[in-house]
């Protein structure tokens, strides 16, 4: 052997563990540095998400830490220079925190809402939600609005939690997995993980989507569905199930609503509400007693399915029949439905009765000791081994709400939830459903608000509109026209703010969002209300605060950049008490802290935000005498207490360290943390892993935990009396709020169905069909989703340029070829693009990478680099307001029920550029260098043995 | 000995988790560094050991994707071997990786001509030759945990379609998984007995759904035969 | 395969200072047209020595490492190229010895310099085998892969070379027809060569995307290769050739470097034209080069199909690779590969 080939000296080097932050993932990494440079990036294999494997994006971490997009300095807008010209000048971090304190303190203590705080993709939302909280303005949300807030709100209103971070499915069980409107996603590498094991199994892996790429690529079966369609599949295979009594009895009997008793009263108050007894109980048929019974109580037997007549009159009918009645219609008979979503029938009906093969002829069982709720002992889970998962797809349409609730009915009639090999709750979820917590409605000066900005309305009194109906947050969000907005709307906050509609602000602080680029619909015309001033030459958003660790074409637009670091240079905590990483089996949370020092003048956004705290004297962040109250971020999160044991870290509690949940802080916390490898893992004991929302053990751990507020059992939702209580507002029969104007009132009664249904997308029932033939919807490569660096020196070879794809025996039908240049045209607006024919695309549907397109100059990148030159966004087509009404006010273009970014809905025509035309439109002005930016060699030779 | 890869192409999503953690672990590695060129230019391209490819297979709707990851084969008959004039390039004998001594190597690129696979590119800058090591420098490396000395894209896969072991050995798991899968190497007319080998998708049988009850009462809920189930 | 300058010069020039000394050894041989005097024997090995030097300077230019080359001859034993290195530095010390004796000793038919002037040729012939075997045992190249390689590598070398040594004739005002015909002979069986190796190469090969990928079942396309822009696959094995393109470079191959040389020759051996003759080798040089030029970029390495391109004409190759193949600008903006000569 040539001493070369083993030359590996590791003198010089370190290992370091922490979490990776590359996208929403967080696996755990364990990282070599050598010669103060990260020299390799691997997986941690102790780690409860990744267990040892990391992605492309997790490996190019390397390129992140020295990419030429990164800040330097807080950078001011240079005085007398037009906002989004580029000119800054570097200016002191007490320069920049002197002039964000006095003007937030004036704002805090006039009119806390016109300070409004946005943040992206963030992991740290428990702490900027509770400085917001502690500010007093309403007006805070994260991204969840434009990303997935339709599948968390579908399930924590159905299940008590939902996809992705709240849920999984049992990879180590399920033998038939069910994926819809995901190709590369979130859950990257515990996906990736997942597909193998039930591949390798032998499992069935089903793959819903318009597009064959990524994880579709591996599905044994591609369901090419045209998009928006989702909710017509789902209740037409529920339609195959019921048809054929194809559901699970025990389980919708103990577990869910289906029993109770709803009230049929057509056009009167209360219709559509659950049959209650005094005390408030719901109501259903005992069918040994033949009497009304508490549906909760534990010793009756009710009807499943059944009519009756209430001693004063009223029909009513149980859960399970109104269920029924509506999908066995003929609209959900597969040859039906097939005519909207484009599945054949038979491929239907056959999906269907595969996956009741897979969960009742190939049941599994685990036997282990458990308790239910009702203190009745049994010996055994049984488990129905099918999953599913859901995510954008699914979530970007106007109809997405629906659309995931009808796959969650899917799974519950299947009785697949949260049983061995089914789709399991991951801790602190399950929740009650829905969900505890009111949002907060009331802001005042000086003072914080007295609930989260954000939470869970379960009827219209739970609102944040004024007296006469108006919003009362900036993003309309809990408004008539978004009233489950749970996430916020974040996509509509520009537009609003400069329109002064309900009201205008005064500053906006953006963290870690693209809002001026492809994080909003309209990108141009976001663009130029960024640059919108008022008659009196005031901005109509005066004051633009933009918190980033790199040069994103948003920052370009602040008036003040406050620059962050990067993930491998400060102190994070990953927490339950914002985006959890449990898993299904333990409780997990996780840290970062510094591997790298840092070489600019920047600092951590949390450092700033618990600084900002004090210096605003928010009582959280202070002492009784004014002064701060934590010495920094990492003081912070080792004493905060929400409640008396429960803090940001669940690891590790107590005087000593030996408290794992709850428990006094511990000073040497964060040091036993990284100890171990940066992790916080309790595994659950046996019996309390499986039907938690039912199961007795889990629900006091989970209340002694501070999850739950009482060991209650959680009662799935088919029929969702919440959302019947919106449309009874909208139908005028409410006793309370009542929407005033036409328009809400008939999008409350039209799609607030306490069952889920199916419409079309809000988008498509206001555009000409015929001559917008395609749907259009994008999605970010594998290599590159949730990551918001495509900057990146490795991961921009891989691909820099985006081409529209179309399937190709359609675009060979319409006369096209690969490479040719064409207008896709929307009502919004139109693009010229490059055209590429391949078969993996629905025949109606055109899709493209989003994100690709940058502005020139922007994310370190020179000025001719493709992704400014021919990469393209789609955004420009999509508009965030919906085609406008005679008579009607501009409503967004967003989910009626969630105010979720209805992305997908778009609708577009292709047609061949003329001669000449090429190359890609729009294209956006050069952004000029920042002061002080790094430069940006022409070669890279990174090398951490090189002698610098 | 003879090590080697087996590629899952049953498994594999095409994520570049491979290529990437490849490029990470071999731009500070023994044929350090892999230059890049236009990192942040008009046509970002370097050097990279392993690369995936897309492919569709078949028409829509009966279309596949496959996604398809190619490194040295460390091939049997390493034609890039014999045709180097320098000796730069060498087959080790006693496990058969595939190597190019940099300090040897005149960048003459007739290696490359050689290599059916793509596995092999020059550096412009250092001017030599460089290609997959198989990680030499971390599966012997006895200063790591046993259970990293791999290759780092094999530590890396996130859907485990890379495996790593000796081919030689009957009992190896790149050797059962080839047994068990049907696993083929690349364009063997060319007779170059190509070390790794890929694994096909699996086909699985139909699932039979004829034990399941027909139709029932289905469009009357209202006789639905209710069952006594205590809640 | 791209064409590197450097590499058509080397094998174009070397060739022909090859094939010229082989000449030159032949006619002394034989005496043919009464033998060269020694002072003109002198002149062409030097001109021959001139040829290969020029073919070897050039062919460093390819090397992305000079400062090895002196490894170059190191695996004699299994590499063609090294086989090449090797014979072609053994030609040198025979060749001047050679033209050493001849020019001291003023003596071109003494046993010496006839054993020296043929050990000098063979070596040289040996070079050009070695040089047609470095392509000729590539199995990954199937225009490559073929005995007509080193056959037409000699038929060239010899027919530039005869083309040379007639030329020296014609204008020191000897106008026999036997050089000329033995020059008109090589140049014509040069042309019946390549005319085979076209035919040759323009069958189907065996290999192809779905063989290649194993997934022989359906059609296999290419959806992505993986990089937006060029690697160094795409730039050192991506160039090709639309058909239409080949046939008008293949007529000028067989018009300049076969029938207009043939028909200077003809003519300066009738006629007197003065320098023009000097057109004759000049012309050949440049059809030659041509020919050299098809032979790199009509040569398919197999690694293309990994890229989609399909074996065969053109119009099954990615879209991406199609622009380059056709060699114009696409769009104005994309160069699939970064010049190597910006290094």
């Amino acid at each position: 052997m040539s001493a070369v080939e083993h030359s590996h000296d590791q003198s010089n080097q370190e290992i370091k563990y922490s979490t990776c932050y590359m996208c929403a993932c967080r696996c755990g990494i364990k990282v070599t540095i050598e010669n103060n440079q990260v020299r390799f990036i691997q997986g941690n294999r102790n780690h409860p998400i990744n267990k040892g494997v990391l992605c492309a994006k997790g490996s190019a971490g390397i390129m992140k830490q020295c990419s030429p997009a990164r800040l330097r300095s807080p950078l001011l807008r240079k005085p007398g220079t037009e906002r989004g010209a580029g000119e800054f000048v570097e200016i002191s971090w007490e320069q920049a925190l002197d002039m964000l304190t006095e003007r937030l303190a004036h704002i805090r203590a006039t009119d806390p809402n016109k300070f409004a705080f946005f943040t992206g993709r963030d992991q740290m939302q428990a702490l900027s939600r509770l400085f917001a909280e502690q500010f007093g303005t309403l007006n805070w949300s994260a991204h969840g609005g434009f990303c997935s807030v339709n599948m968390a709100a579908a399930g924590l209103y159905t299940l008590g939690y939902a996809f992705w971070e709240f849920g999984d499915p049992d990879w180590d069980r399920t033998k038939y997995f069910m994926l819809w409107g995901v190709a590369e996603d979130h859950n990257s590498n515990p996906m990736k993980i997942g597909i193998e094991k039930l591949k390798s199994r032998g499992g069935k892996f089903v793959g819903i989507n318009p597009a064959r790429t990524g994880y579709q690529a591996v599905a044994d079966e591609w369901v090419p569905i045209r998009p928006g369609t989702d909710a017509v599949l789902a209740l037409s295979m529920i339609h195959v199930l019921l048809s054929r009594e194809l559901f699970d009895w025990d389980f919708l009997i103990r577990y869910t609503n289906a029993p109770f008793l709803v009230v049929q009263t057509p056009g009167q108050k209360g219709d559509g509400l659950i049959y209650r007894d005094e005390a408030g109980h719901p109501l259903a048929w005992d069918l040994k007693r033949e009497a009304f019974v508490n549906g909760l109580d534990a010793a009756c037997h009710p009807a499943l399915f059944g009519e009756h007549k209430t001693p004063d009159g009223r029909t009513v009918k149980t859960v399970m029949t109104l269920l029924a009645e509506r999908y066995l219609d003929e609209r959900f008979a597969p040859e039906n439905a097939a005519k909207v979503c484009g599945i054949p029938a038979s491929t239907i009906e056959r999906l269907a009765l595969e996956m009741a093969h897979v969960a009742f002829k190939e049941t599994i069982e685990i036997a282990v000791e458990w308790t239910d709720w009702a203190g009745r002992k049994h010996d055994k889970f049984i488990g129905r081994p099918v999953s599913m998962h859901a995510m954008r797809g699914v979530s970007a349409h106007s109809n997405g709400f629906q659309a995931a609730r009808a796959i969650h009915f899917l799974q519950i009639l299947l009785g697949t939830i949260d049983c061995p090999g089914g789709f399991r709750a991951k801790a602190p979820y399950p929740r009650p459903v829905p969900s505890p917590g009111k949002p907060a409605k009331h802001s005042a000066p000086n003072t914080p608000l007295n609930a989260h900005p954000l939470g869970f309305p379960t009827a219209p009194e739970d609102l944040v509109v004024d007296d006469d109906g108006q919003p009362l947050r900036i993003d309309k969000a809990y408004s008539w026209e978004a009233p489950l907005a749970n996430h916020g709307l974040m996509h509509m906050v520009i537009t609003n703010a400069v329109n002064a509609d309900p009201y205008p602000i005064d500053t906006l602080l953006f963290f870690m969002a693209n809002m001026a680029w492809n994080s909003s619909m309209n990108t141009a015309n976001i663009q130029d209300m960024l640059r919108a001033k008022r008659p009196d030459g005031e901005y109509k958003i005066p004051f633009l605060v933009v918190v980033d660790a790199f040069h994103s074409e948003t920052v370009h637009f602040a008036d003040l950049v406050l620059p962050d670091t990067t993930y491998l240079e400060r102190y994070d905590a990953i927490s339950l008490l914002d985006r959890p990483i449990s898993e299904p089996d333990a409780v997990c949370d996780s840290i970062r802290h510094p591997l790298l020092a840092l070489d600019r003048n920047v600092r951590p956004w949390q450092e700033v935000l618990v600084e900002l705290g004090a210096r605003l004297k928010l009582p959280v962040f202070t002492k009784p005498d004014g002064t701060p109250k934590y010495q920094g971020y990492k003081d912070f999160i080792t004493y905060y207490e929400r409640e008396p044991g429960i803090g940001f870290l669940a690891g590790y509690r107590g005087v000593d360290g030996s408290k794992s949940l709850r428990g006094e802080p511990n000073p040497e916390q964060w040091e036993r943390y990284i100890e171990n490898q940066g992790f916080f893992q309790y595994h659950l004991p046996k019996d309390i892993r499986y039907l938690r929302f039912a199961n007795k053990g889990y629900l006091e751990f989970a209340t002694e935990a501070g999850f739950l507020k009482s060991p209650e059992p959680i009662v799935i939702e088919l029929y969702s009396e919440a959302i019947q209580k919106f449309r009874l507002a909208g139908l005028g029969l409410y006793d309370g709020p009542m929407p005033k104007e036409r328009v809400d009132q008939e999008r409350l009664a039209t799609y607030f169905d306490p069952l889920p249904d199916y419409y079309e997308p809000l988008e498509q029932q206001r555009v000409d069909k015929t001559e917008y033939p395609f749907f259009a919807v994008n999605q970010r490569p594998m290599m590159m989703y949730h990551s918001w660096d495509s900057q990146n020196a490795w991961l921009r070879q891989i691909i820099a340029q985006n081409h529209l794809y179309m399937n190709r025996a359609r675009g060979e039908s319409l006369g096209f070829q690969d490479e040719d240049w064409v207008w896709v045209e929307s009502h919004n607006g139109k693009i010229r693009v490059q055209l590429r024919l391949i078969e993996g695309c629905q025949e109606d549907t055109v899709w493209t990478w989003n994100a690709i397109g940058k502005q020139s100059g922007t994310w370190g990148l020179k000025p001719d680099a493709p992704e400014a030159t021919q990469g393209f966004l789609m955004n420009h087509l999509i508009s965030e307001l919906l085609p406008e009404k005679a008579g009607e006010r501009r409503i967004t273009n967003s989910d009626p029920i969630t105010g979720q970014a209805a992305w997908y809905d778009l609708r577009v025509k292709v047609t061949r550029a003329a001669p000449g035309e090429e190359g890609v439109w729009p294209t956006f002005a050069n952004v000029p260098p920042l002061p002080g930016a790094a430069p940006k060699p022409d070669v890279l030779r990174y090398n951490t043995r090189a002698k610098a | 000995m003879r090590l080697g890869l087996v590629i899952d192409l049953d498994t594999c999503v095409g994520c570049h988790a491979c290529a990437t953690a490849c490029k990470e672990w071999n731009t500070s590695s023994i044929t350090a560094p892999l230059t890049d060129y236009e990192p942040y230019g008009k046509e970002p391209s370097g050097v990279w050991f392993n690369r995936v490819r897309h492919y569709e297979i078949g028409d829509y709707p009966n279309n596949k994707t496959i996604n398809f990851p190619m490194s040295c084969m460390h091939c049997e008959n390493a034609e890039c071997v014999t045709v180097c004039p320098t000796g730069a390039s060498y087959k080790r004998p006693e496990d058969g990786i595939v190597l190019i001594d940099q300090d040897k190597c005149m960048g003459c690129n007739y290696c490359s001509w050689a290599c059916p696979y793509g596995a092999r590119e020059l550096d412009r800058v250092s001017g030599t030759m460089k290609k997959c090591t198989l990680c030499v420098d971390r599966i012997y490396d006895e200063t790591l945990p046993e259970e990293e000395r791999q290759p780092a894209c094999v530590l890396a896969c996130p859907a485990h379609a890379r495996l790593f072991g000796d081919l030689d050995d009957p009992e190896s798991v790149t050797s059962r998984a080839v047994r068990n899968r049907g696993g083929y190497p690349l364009m063997p007319e060319l007779n170059y007995n190509p070390t790794n080998q890929y694994l096909p998708p699996r086909t699985r049988p139909a699932i039979s759904t004829s034990d399941l009850p027909r139709g029932s009462l289905a469009r009357k809920v209202k006789e639905w035969v209710n069952r006594v189930i205590e809640r | 395969m791209n064409p590197s300058l450097a590499v058509i010069f080397l094998t174009l020039f070397s060739g022909a200072g090859f094939g010229l000394m082989a000449m030159v050894a032949v006619v002394n041989d034989f005496a043919i047209d009464g033998a060269l005097s020694p002072l003109r024997t002198a002149i062409l090995v030097a001109l021959a020595l001139l040829l290969v030097t020029m073919g070897m300077v050039s062919s460093t230019a390819h090397l992305a490492n000079p400062k090895n080359a002196w490894r170059a001859f190191t695996r004699w034993r299994t590499s063609w190229l090294a086989r090449e290195g090797v014979f072609a530095v053994l030609f040198y010390p025979l060749a001047i010895a050679y033209l050493g004796w001849v020019f001291f000793m003023n003596n071109d038919r003494d046993g010496v310099a006839l054993l020296l002037g043929n050990v000098t040729a063979l070596v040289g012939l040996v070079t050009i085998f070695c040089q047609g075997m470095i392509y000729a045992c590539l199995r990954t190249i199937r225009q490559w892969h073929t005995p007509l390689v080193p056959a037409n590598f000699y038929a060239l070398g010899l027919a530039a070379g005869m083309t040379v040594l007639a030329t020296s004739r014609l204008l020191a005002h000897r106008h026999d027809l036997a050089m000329v015909s033995i020059a008109c002979s090589l140049l014509v069986a040069a042309a019946v060569m390549k005319a085979i190796y076209y035919f040759w190469i323009g069958a189907p090969s065996g290999t192809t995307l779905q063989t290649a990928t194993g997934f022989t079942g359906g059609r296999v396309r290419l959806l992505d290769q993986g990089h937006t822009f060029g690697t160094f696959l795409t730039h050192e094995f991506s160039n090709c050739i639309g058909p239409r393109r080949a046939l008008r470079f293949k007529i000028a191959v067989y018009v300049l470097g076969f029938l207009a040389p043939i028909a200077i020759l003809l003519a300066a051996a009738h006629a007197a034209i003065g320098l023009a003759v000097l057109l004759a080798p000049l012309l050949a040089f440049i059809g030659i080069g041509l020919e050299r030029y098809l032979f790199f970029v009509e040569a398919q390495h197999v690694v293309n199909l990994y890229h989609g391109r399909m074996p065969g004409p053109l119009p099954q190759m990615h879209p991406a690779l199609r622009a380059t193949a056709e060699n114009k600008a696409p769009a104005g903006k994309r160069r699939l590969v970064p010049s190597y000569d910006e290094r």
